[in-house]
């Protein structure tokens, strides 16, 4: 994993992605890091790997009962 | 002169809405109510990981909205707001309860280990049908301190910008970075111990 020479490290790439997922940024170094993807395996493990987490927890919902809606509005004196 | 965030027909029918419960229209309350009640239910379980207190914050949040409607200013959007109350709220039971332990993040340097980097064979689809993987989701937000969960849940699950959710836990752009490298770096190392092969 650390057998290349590219600059910057993994260890930076891996906490640039922590910081920078999900942001739009074409600065000289998210170029750089991009460039680092595209060579690095292990690096790109971790990249998928961090947005699989993401992705599990927005496709983790849950659906408010009726149950819970009519106590809700029951609650608060809105019921008609 | 319309708020800035107001961009279409949804957005203006809220704003309305919002005038007519300012001047006390119950069923104004109520449409307001229904527009959100989805919304913030699944936030508050997001943050709370527990159905009934996430019943309990739902119903103060609005019994909030309902108190307060007359305050509302209309410069930022209603969720932004409601947001803020299920989020202080969830934070004032968790350090009332103070029974969970939660993992320190303090030395960000130590989340990112080089060497335990794997090839995770797993998709994320049919998280809702799947109580096993929910259960590990569960385990591992619930190891994560409130105040990381609740701007990780908002900046990458709900989908909110940055500046958003610092408006809402009202920190500087760059805590809220700090706050979410961490969490998502957390998050990440604790799915890695279960999906690496």
């Amino acid at each position: 994993m650390n057998g290349h020479t590219h600059t910057p490290s993994c260890k930076d790439v891996m906490a640039h992605i922590c910081d920078n997922l999900g942001e739009e940024l074409d600065s000289p170094k998210c170029i750089e890091i991009k460039a680092h993807l595209e060579n690095c395996e292990n690096c790109r493990h971790y990249f998928k790997s961090v947005e699989t987490t993401i992705e599990f927890y927005k496709k983790y919902n849950v659906t408010i009962s009726e149950d819970a809606h009519n106590k809700l509005i029951e609650f608060l004196g809105l019921k008609e | 002169m319309k708020p800035l965030w107001i961009k279409n027909i949804k957005q203006i029918e809220e704003i309305e809405l919002i005038e007519l419960a300012r001047g006390g229209d119950r069923k104004a309350l109520a449409e307001l109510v229904k527009m959100y009640e989805q919304t913030v239910y699944n936030f508050s379980y997001k943050i709370c990981r527990h159905k009934d207190r996430a019943e309990h914050t739902m119903q103060e949040t609005f019994l909030s909205m309902v108190k307060n409607i007359h305050q509302f200013s209309g410069e930022s959007k209603l969720s932004t707001w409601l947001y803020r109350v299920v989020a202080n709220h969830c934070l004032m039971l968790a350090r009332s309860e103070n029974k969970y332990g939660f993992t320190s993040l303090d030395d960000e340097e130590a989340l990112i280990d080089e060497k335990n980097i794997a090839d995770w064979k797993v998709t994320p689809d049919k998280v809702t049908e799947n109580n096993e993987l929910k259960n590990m989701l569960d385990e591992a937000i619930q190891k994560l301190a409130p105040e990381y969960r609740i701007v990780f849940t908002l900046r990458d699950v709900e989908g909110l910008s940055t500046e958003e959710t610092a408006k809402i836990v009202e920190l500087s752009v760059p805590a809220v970075k700090s706050r979410l490298h961490r969490a998502r770096a957390f998050l990440r190392n604790e799915l890695n111990e279960r999906f690496k092969s």
